[in-house]
C-alpha cells in the first residue's frame, strides 16, 4: 500500500500545484512588466470595492459607477485605441483582504489603474501595496487629509472641500449666526480628524472652548438616548447645531431619536458629512427633512451634464438589472468614482501611455467637465479642486440647495489650522514637505 | 386658515399704530410688484422691510420664502404643500391675508403653472433678513414661530416688543408660547426699576421655565443690573431650576435605563427559553430578529404600494403579528432541519446557527440590499411632554409596555398551560420528561417557534428605533446571551433582573464615561458577578444543578 | 499502517509547501503574492493548533483567540513602525502625531528594540491568558458560559482597541511598515523568507502539540474534556491543567499573530471581531476537532476557499460558507479529517476483505 501511495505522489502534486496556480492563473500567461501597454486589444483596470460584508451597501454603487464609466468610454472607443477591462474583486469589507485583493490586482492581474475603498482603514490598509509596487489607487470618498501619497489620486473632499465651508456657513448670519457646536461622530480616525479641524477653526473664528463638545460613538452604536439628552441639555439657550460625522447605520436612530426628544432641525439643526442620497434612498426621511449636508456635488445640481449623467445612471442600473433599478440615485462619492475613471482615461490619453508614471505626470493640472461642472486637479498634488455646496434634506431624500462655493474650492490636504508647517507638492517637492 | 385669521387679527389690533405708514405701504406694495425699474423694487422692499408694518408681512414672508405669486395681477402665495393632486390652496397678501375661495365659496385650488412667478432676486430678498424674525412670527409652522421668537432675544426697542405681545396673544403652540414669553419676560425685566417688579418678573421667567431660563437669570445676576437683592434672587432663582432639571434628568437617564433594558429583556426571552429546554446556543437568534424587522418593513411596503393606504397606522398593527409568525416559521423550519440533530450539543448547536446565521445575512442582503428604514406610525412618532424639560418618547414607551405584555405572556404560558408545564418539564430532565411520555421533539419546536417568534416581535419593536440592516441581530447578539448567561439560564425572573440590571447598569456608567467604557465596564462586571453566581442570578437548586 | 499514513501526509504535506511552491514561485510559475498568501495561511493554522488544543483536546471553547492573535500582531506592529518612524527621522509615529500627542505613550517604549517586543508578544497574551483562565476557571465557568464569557470578552477588547485615546490606531489599526531587522519587507526574497519562517514554525508548532496530546499531560486534558468531575475526584488538580492549555493556546495565537503582520502589512481591530473569533473556531470544526492535523488542514483550506470564493463568488460566498458550517456540525462532526477516516476505512473494508491481515 505504500508502493502505491508512492506512486500516486508525483500525480498528487502535479495536481496540487495545478490547484495552487488556479488562483492567479494570469501571472503565467500574460507575464512581463510592460504586458498592460502592450497586449492586444484591452487595457486592464481593477475595481477594489466591497460587494459583500457591512460596506457593501455604500461601496456597490461605486463599483456600479466605475462600470457605468467604463461601458461609456469603451463604447466611444476606449482609451488610446484600447478597451478597458475592469477586474472586479470583492474585498468584503474586511481590510486585510483589502491588502491581499490590492497585491493581487497589481502582481497577479497587472492592472493599469486601481478604483476603490471606500474607509479610511481601507485605503491606509493597500497604501503600502500601491507605494510598493507603484501602482495608482483612484479614491473617490471625502476623508480626513493628512495624507499625500504619490500612488493615490483623491478625487473625494479634502477637509476644507467639506468641513470648513459648511462651519462658517453655519456661523454666518444667513446661515443662523449659530455659536454653539456640538462635534458628535462615529470613533474612527475621519470624525476624529475632522473635529480636530473644526475645532481649530471654531476657535479661531473666537467659539469659546466651552461652547464646543465632542463626542464619539462606536460603530453600528444604536441607543443614542443619554446623547440626545446632553444635546438637548447643551442646546436648551439657543444658538447651537451639531455637526455631525455619524457613519452609516448609526444614522437613522440618531436622527428618530432626536426628534422624538422634541428636537428639531429649527432649533438645532444638524449638519452632517457623511450622510448622502445613496443613503437617504430608503430611509425613512420623515425625521431628516429639514436638517442640513455638506458635500461638493448633490443629484438636485441642475447643471445639464448632471441632469444626463442622473438619467444615464438609472438607465445603466435598470438595464443591468441593478437592484433598484431606475430608482437609483447618485450622490458625491457615485460621481467622483465615475470622473475618476475619465480623468484616469483622459490623463492616459494626454501622456499617449498607461504608464502609471506617465498617467500621473498627465493628471496634474488637468480638467474635466463631470457632472459637477468643470473640475480641475491641482497642479502640484493629486487633489481635485471642486465646488462645495450645502443642502437641505428634502421628504423625497433629495437636497435643496442653499448654499454654493464662488467658483472651485482648492485643495489643502494639509489642513493650514492643524498643520500650519506643512504642505503637499509632488511637482517641486517630494511629496510632503515643511513650508518655510 | 387659523394662521390666516391669527394674522388679521393681529392687523387689525396694530392698525391705529401704523396708520401713518399704511398709505406709503400700498404705493410701496404696488411699486414692488410692477417695478417701473430693478432699482425701484429694491428701494420699495428696502422701505418696507424698514416701516415694519404688520399688514406688510405675508407679502414679505411670501417674497422672504419665494413663493410669491401673480393671479390677476393680484399677489397671492400658495400652501406650503399641495392638496394631493399638485394644486395648492391661495392665499391674497395685500392689502388683506385671506383664503381665495371661487365662486361656489370653496377654496380655490390651482396648480403652480395657472400662476405667474414674481421672481425676486437674492439681493432684494437679503434686505429682509433683519426683519426675518419678525415676519416668522406670524408663520404658520409653530416651529419656524419659536425659532423667530428665540431670535428677537436680547431687542429692547418697544415697536418690535408690542409685534412680539401681539403675536403672543394669539401664540397656540406652547413650545413657541414659552421662548415668546421667556424674550418677553427679559425684556421687561431688564427695563424694570423697582426691585419689586424685578422680583416678580424673576418670578415669571422661573414660572415659565423655559430651556434658556437658568442662563438668562444668571447672566442678570452677573450684570447686576437693578441692585444686589435682585442680583441674589435671580442667581437662587436660577440654581433651584437648574435643580429641578437635574432632578427630571435623572428621570430620563432612568427612562433610558428602562428603555434600552425591556429591549434586552424582549431579545433575550426567547433565547432564553430555546436555550433552557434544548441546550441551544443559538447564533442565528438575531437573525429571526432581523426576520421579524424585515416582516415589518414588507408589510409596509405592501400596504403602502401594493394596497395604496400610505399614512396609515395599520401596517405596524398588522407587522405585530405577522412578525411573530413569520419568524416563528422560520424557527421552527430551522428547528426541523438543523437544530433536531443538536440537542444538549451546544458547542455543536453554536457553530451550526453561526453558520446559519451567515446565510441568513446574506440573503437578506441579497433580498432587500439596501438600507432599509420602516416609517414610525403616526402614533408613535413624537413624545409624551410629561413637563417641559422632561420628554418621554412614544416609541420607548410602546417598547416598554410590549416588552410587559410579552412577560406577562411567557410567564402565563411557562406557569399556567400544560405546554408551559411540559416546557419545564423537559428543560428540567429531557430523558425523564420523555420517559413519563411527553412528546420532547413536539415541545422542543413549539418552543423553538415560540423564541424565535419573541425575537420577531423584538425586531419589529426595534423597528421603531432603529433601522433595518441584513446584520442588525449581531449588533444585538452578544448582549442578549449576556442577559441570558448573567440571569441564569432558563430563568424567566434571571432574564428579567439581568435585563433590566444591565440596561440600568449602562445608562449611569454612560452618564459618567463616554460610551464605549460603559459598556466595557458592564463586561468586566459581570465576569467579576460570575465569580460568585457562576450559573447566573438564579441557579438551579439540588441534585439536577450538576450535569 | 497509522503511522504509514501520517508520515506519507507529512511528506507529502512537505513536499508541497516547503519545496514544490517555492520552487514554482522561483522557477516563475506562481508569483510572490501567492507564496505570502499561503505565508498569511500557515499563521492562521498555527493559532488553530492553539484552538485545537483547548477545544478540540480539553473540550473549552475559548472565543478570545482571536484577541491572543491580535495581542501579538500588535506587538510587532508598533515595532516595526517605531523602527520605520525612526528611519524617517521622527520619534512619534504619523497617527500620533495626528492626534496631537506629545511624547510617545510608555506602553510603546519597549517596542522599539526587537528583542523586548518578541519577549512583550509572548508575554502579554500569556499574563493576559493566565489572569482571565485564572478567574474563569477558579469560578468553574465552563461550557456555554465559557464560550459567552470569552466572547463578551473579546468583544470589549475589541471596543477598547477601537478607541483613538488607546493609542493604537482605533479603526484604522497599524499599517504602512518598511523593514524588519533591516530588511525591505516589499522585496520578494524577504516575503520568501517569511514565508519559510511560516512553514517551519507551524511544523515546530505542530511537533510541540503532537508531544503535549501524546503525554500524560494531553491525557489528561482528554479525561477534562470526557468528564471533569471525574478527574477532579481522582484528585487532579483541574484548574491547573486547564489553566496550563489555555496559556499554552494563547501563545500559539499570539505565535501566529507575530509572523501574521509582516505578511499582511496591517492590523486592526477587525481582526478579533465576533466574525472573525467565531471564524477561528470554524477552521478547526472544519478540519476536524481533537486532531492536529485536521486544524492545520481546516485553517487552510478554509481560508483558501475564503480567498477563491471572494474573487469568483462575490454575492453567495457567504452562502458556501454558511453551508460547510451548517453541513460539517450536521453530518461529518468530525470535521474533514473525520470524512477522510470514515472515507478511507469504507474504501479499506471493501478494496480488501482481508482488513485484520495488514495490521
Amino acid at each position: 500500500m505504500r508502493n502505491a501511495f508512492l506512486k500516486q505522489l508525483p500525480i498528487l502534486l502535479l495536481g496540487a500545484s495545478a490547484l495552487f496556480s488556479s488562483c492567479n492563473n494570469s501571472a503565467g500567461k500574460t507575464g512581463g512588466a510592460d504586458s498592460a501597454a502592450t497586449s492586444k486589444e484591452t487595457v486592464k483596470i481593477g475595481v477594489l470595492h466591497s460587494l459583500s460584508g457591512t460596506m457593501a451597501i455604500s461601496e456597490v454603487s461605486l463599483k456600479d459607477a466605475v462600470q457605468m464609466a467604463v461601458d461609456e468610454i469603451n463604447a466611444k472607443g476606449g482609451v488610446l485605441g484600447k478597451q478597458i477591462e475592469p477586474v472586479i474583486v470583492d474585498p468584503a469589507s474586511d481590510w486585510d483582504l483589502f491588502a491581499e485583493k490590492a497585491k493581487e490586482l497589481l502582481i497577479d492581474k497587472k492592472v493599469s489603474a486601481v478604483f476603490g475603498c471606500w474607509t479610511s482603514v481601507s485605503r491606509k490598509s493597500v497604501l503600502p501595496v500601491f507605494e510598493q509596487n507603484n501602482g495608482l489607487l483612484f479614491y473617490p470618498v471625502q476623508y480626513e487629509g493628512e495624507e499625500c501619497s504619490n500612488s493615490v489620486i483623491y478625487t473625494g473632499a479634502t477637509p476644507n472641500q467639506q468641513l470648513i465651508p459648511a462651519a462658517e456657513y453655519l456661523m454666518s448670519e444667513k446661515g443662523g449666526g449659530y455659536k454653539k457646536f456640538y462635534l458628535l461622530g462615529t470613533d474612527y480616525v475621519f470624525p476624529r480628524t475632522a473635529n480636530k479641524i473644526l475645532k481649530a477653526y471654531l476657535l479661531s473664528k473666537g467659539i469659546p472652548k466651552e461652547n464646543i463638545i465632542e463626542e464619539y460613538t462606536p460603530f453600528h452604536h444604536q441607543d443614542y438616548q443619554t446623547i440626545i439628552s446632553k444635546v438637548k441639555r447643551f442646546a436648551a439657550d439657543g444658538k447651537a447645531c451639531i455637526l455631525s460625522t455619524i457613519n452609516g447605520d448609526s444614522n437613522v436612530p440618531f436622527y428618530k431619536e432626536f426628534a422624538n426628544q422634541g428636537l428639531s432641525s429649527a432649533t438645532c439643526p444638524i449638519m452632517a458629512f457623511s450622510v448622502a442620497e445613496d443613503e437617504l434612498r430608503s430611509m425613512d426621511t420623515e425625521f431628516l427633512v429639514g436638517h442640513l449636508a455638506a458635500w461638493n456635488y448633490f443629484q438636485s445640481n441642475d447643471l445639464p451634464e448632471n441632469k444626463k449623467f442622473v438619467a444615464d445612471f438609472k438607465a445603466f442600473c435598470a438595464k443591468k438589472g441593478l437592484p433598484g433599478g431606475d430608482k437609483r440615485v447618485t450622490d458625491d462619492p457615485i460621481c467622483w468614482a465615475y470622473t475618476g475613471v475619465y480623468l484616469w482615461a483622459k490623463a492616459a490619453e494626454k501622456a499617449g501611455s498607461f504608464d502609471v508614471s506617465k498617467v500621473r505626470n498627465a493628471l496634474y493640472g488637468l480638467d474635466f467637465p463631470s457632472p459637477d461642472g468643470l473640475v480641475k486637479m491641482d497642479p502640484r498634488n493629486h487633489h481635485l479642486a471642486k465646488p462645495v455646496v450645502i443642502g437641505e434634506i428634502k421628504p423625497d431624500g433629495q437636497f435643496d440647495i442653499i448654499w454654493k462655493s464662488e467658483g472651485l474650492v482648492d485643495p489643502q490636504p494639509w489642513s493650514p489650522l492643524t498643520s500650519p508647517d506643512k504642505d503637499c507638492d509632488w511637482v517641486n517637492h517630494n511629496g510632503t514637505y515643511a513650508k518655510k | 386658515m387659523n394662521t390666516s385669521l391669527r394674522m388679521l387679527m393681529c392687523c387689525f389690533l396694530l392698525l391705529p399704530l401704523f396708520s401713518a405708514g399704511q398709505d406709503s405701504a400700498s404705493i410701496y406694495t404696488a411699486q414692488l410688484l410692477q417695478p417701473p425699474a430693478d432699482s425701484v423694487r429694491t428701494q420699495a422692499i428696502g422701505r418696507l422691510a424698514a416701516l415694519r408694518i404688520p399688514a406688510t408681512f405675508p407679502l414679505l414672508m411670501a417674497i422672504n420664502d419665494k413663493k410669491l405669486y401673480l393671479l390677476d395681477q393680484k399677489a397671492v402665495t400658495v400652501d406650503s404643500k399641495p392638496t394631493g393632486e399638485g394644486t395648492y390652496r391661495l392665499y391674497s397678501l395685500y392689502p388683506d391675508n385671506t383664503l381665495l375661495t371661487n365662486s361656489s365659496g370653496q377654496p380655490l385650488l390651482l396648480p403652480l403653472s395657472a400662476l405667474k412667478t414674481v421672481d425676486i432676486p437674492r439681493g432684494d430678498r437679503l434686505q429682509l433678513a433683519g426683519i426675518a424674525p419678525l415676519l416668522n412670527l406670524f408663520s404658520n409652522d409653530a416651529q419656524k414661530r419659536t425659532l423667530a421668537y428665540s431670535q428677537l432675544k436680547n431687542t429692547g426697542d418697544s415697536a418690535t416688543l408690542s409685534i412680539l405681545q401681539a403675536a403672543l396673544a394669539k401664540e397656540t403652540n406652547a413650545d413657541a408660547l414659552r421662548t415668546g414669553k421667556d424674550v418677553l419676560y427679559a425684556a421687561q425685566l431688564y427695563k424694570a426699576t423697582t426691585t419689586a417688579n424685578a422680583n416678580a418678573y424673576i418670578d415669571s421667567i422661573g414660572d415659565n421655565w423655559s430651556d434658556n431660563a437658568p442662563v438668562l437669570l444668571r447672566n442678570y445676576a452677573k450684570a447686576g443690573f437693578l441692585n444686589q437683592e435682585t442680583a441674589h434672587y435671580a442667581a437662587a432663582k436660577a440654581i433651584s431650576l437648574e435643580k429641578r432639571y437635574d432632578s427630571l434628568q435623572r428621570i430620563q437617564n432612568f427612562f433610558s435605563g428602562l428603555s434600552l433594558g425591556s429591549i434586552l429583556i424582549l431579545i433575550a426571552l426567547g433565547l432564553s427559553i430555546v436555550y433552557g429546554l434544548a441546550g441551544i446556543i443559538n447564533m442565528a437568534h438575531g437573525e429571526f430578529m432581523m426576520i421579524g424587522a424585515y416582516t415589518t418593513y414588507c408589510t409596509q411596503v405592501f400596504f403602502t404600494h401594493t394596497l395604496g393606504i400610505p399614512q396609515t397606522d395599520i401596517f405596524f398593527l398588522c407587522a405585530l403579528p405577522l412578525s411573530f409568525i413569520v419568524a416563528g416559521a422560520m424557527g421552527w423550519i430551522l428547528e426541523r432541519l438543523v437544530i433536531r440533530h443538536l440537542y444538549a450539543k451546544p458547542l455543536e448547536s453554536l457553530l451550526a446557527t453561526w453558520g446559519v446565521s451567515l446565510i441568513l445575512i446574506q440573503t437578506a442582503r441579497l433580498l432587500f440590499g439596501d438600507l432599509t428604514a420602516v416609517k414610525t406610525p403616526q402614533l408613535l412618532s413624537g413624545g409624551w411632554q410629561v413637563s417641559p424639560h422632561l420628554t418621554l418618547p412614544y416609541n420607548r414607551i410602546f417598547i416598554i409596555v410590549l416588552t410587559l405584555i410579552m412577560v406577562l405572556f411567557t410567564y402565563l404560558m411557562l406557569f399556567r398551560t400544560r405546554l408551559g408545564l411540559q416546557i419545564r418539564a423537559v428543560t428540567q430532565n429531557r430523558q425523564m420528561s420523555a420517559c413519563l411520555g411527553i412528546e420532547t421533539r413536539r415541545v422542543a419546536s413549539i418552543t423553538f417557534f415560540i423564541g424565535s417568534g419573541l425575537a420577531g416581535l423584538a425586531g419589529c419593536a426595534i423597528t421603531l428605533i432603529g433601522n433595518v440592516v441584513p446584520d442588525m441581530g449581531q449588533t444585538y447578539i452578544v448582549d442578549s446571551f449576556l442577559v441570558v448567561v448573567t440571569g441564569g439560564v432558563g430563568k424567566l425572573a434571571g432574564t428579567i433582573f439581568s435585563g433590566l440590571g444591565i440596561g440600568f447598569f449602562t445608562k449611569i456608567s454612560e452618564s459618567f464615561f463616554q460610551a464605549v467604557y460603559g459598556k466595557v465596564f458592564i463586561l468586566l462586571f459581570i465576569m467579576l458577578f460570575m465569580q460568585y453566581k457562576p450559573k447566573g442570578l438564579f441557579p438551579d437548586k439540588g441534585r439536577i444543578a450538576e450535569d | 499502517m497509522k503511522t504509514n499514513n501520517n508520515t506519507l501526509l507529512y511528506i507529502l504535506f512537505i513536499a508541497v509547501f516547503a519545496i514544490l511552491l517555492p520552487a514554482g514561485y522561483l522557477s516563475g510559475l506562481l508569483s510572490v503574492n501567492t507564496i505570502s498568501v499561503w505565508g498569511r495561511y500557515f499563521c492562521f493554522a498555527i493559532a488553530a493548533l492553539g484552538i485545537d488544543l483547548i477545544w478540540g483536546y480539553t473540550g473549552i471553547l475559548s472565543m478570545c483567540q482571536a484577541f491572543f492573535f491580535c495581542l501579538g500582531s500588535y506587538g510587532i506592529a508598533m515595532h516595526l513602525l517605531l523602527k520605520k518612524t525612526a528611519a524617517a527621522g521622527a520619534v512619534l509615529p504619523d497617527f500620533m502625531a495626528w492626534n496631537k500627542i506629545e511624547t510617545l505613550p510608555f506602553f510603546w517604549q519597549p517596542f522599539q528594540s526587537f528583542g523586548w517586543s518578541l519577549v512583550l508578544c509572548l508575554l502579554i497574551p500569556a499574563v493576559f491568558a493566565f489572569i482571565v483562565g485564572f478567574v474563569l476557571f477558579r469560578s468553574r465557568i465552563k461550557g456555554v458560559y465559557m464560550a459567552i464569557i470569552t466572547q463578551a470578552l473579546t468583544l470589549a477588547m475589541w471596543l477598547i482597541f477601537l478607541r483613538n485615546e488607546t493609542n493604537l490606531g482605533g479603526t484604522n489599526g497599524l499599517t504602512d511598515f518598511s523593514t524588519i531587522l533591516g530588511f525591505p519587507l516589499s522585496s520578494s526574497s524577504v516575503k520568501l523568507g517569511l514565508y519559510m519562517i511560516s512553514f517551519a514554525v507551524l511544523c515546530g508548532a505542530y511537533f510541540c502539540c503532537y508531544r503535549i496530546t501524546h503525554s500524560k499531560f494531553g491525557r489528561v486534558l482528554q479525561a477534562i474534556r470526557d468528564s471533569e468531575s471525574r478527574v477532579s475526584y481522582t484528585a487532579y488538580k483541574v484548574v491547573d491543567y486547564k489553566l496550563a492549555v489555555f496559556v499554552v493556546a494563547a501563545l500559539l495565537a499570539a505565535v501566529g499573530g507575530m509572523l501574521y503582520l509582516p505578511q499582511t502589512g496591517i492590523i486592526t481591530p477587525g481582526r478579533m471581531d465576533v466574525k472573525a473569533s467565531v471564524e477561528m473556531v470554524m477552521w478547526v470544526a472544519l478540519g476536524g476537532r481533537g486532531n492536529l492535523k485536521g486544524a492545520v488542514i481546516g485553517a487552510l483550506l478554509v481560508n483558501f476557499l475564503y480567498s477563491i470564493c471572494t474573487s469568483l463568488f462575490p454575492d453567495s460566498w457567504l452562502f458556501i460558507l454558511g453551508f460547510l458550517f451548517v453541513i460539517t456540525v450536521l453530518y461529518f462532526d468530525k470535521g474533514f479529517m473525520g470524512l477522510v477516516d470514515s472515507i478511507k476505512q469504507r474504501f479499506s473494508a471493501t478494496r480488501f476483505k482481508t482488513p485484520q491481515t495488514t495490521h
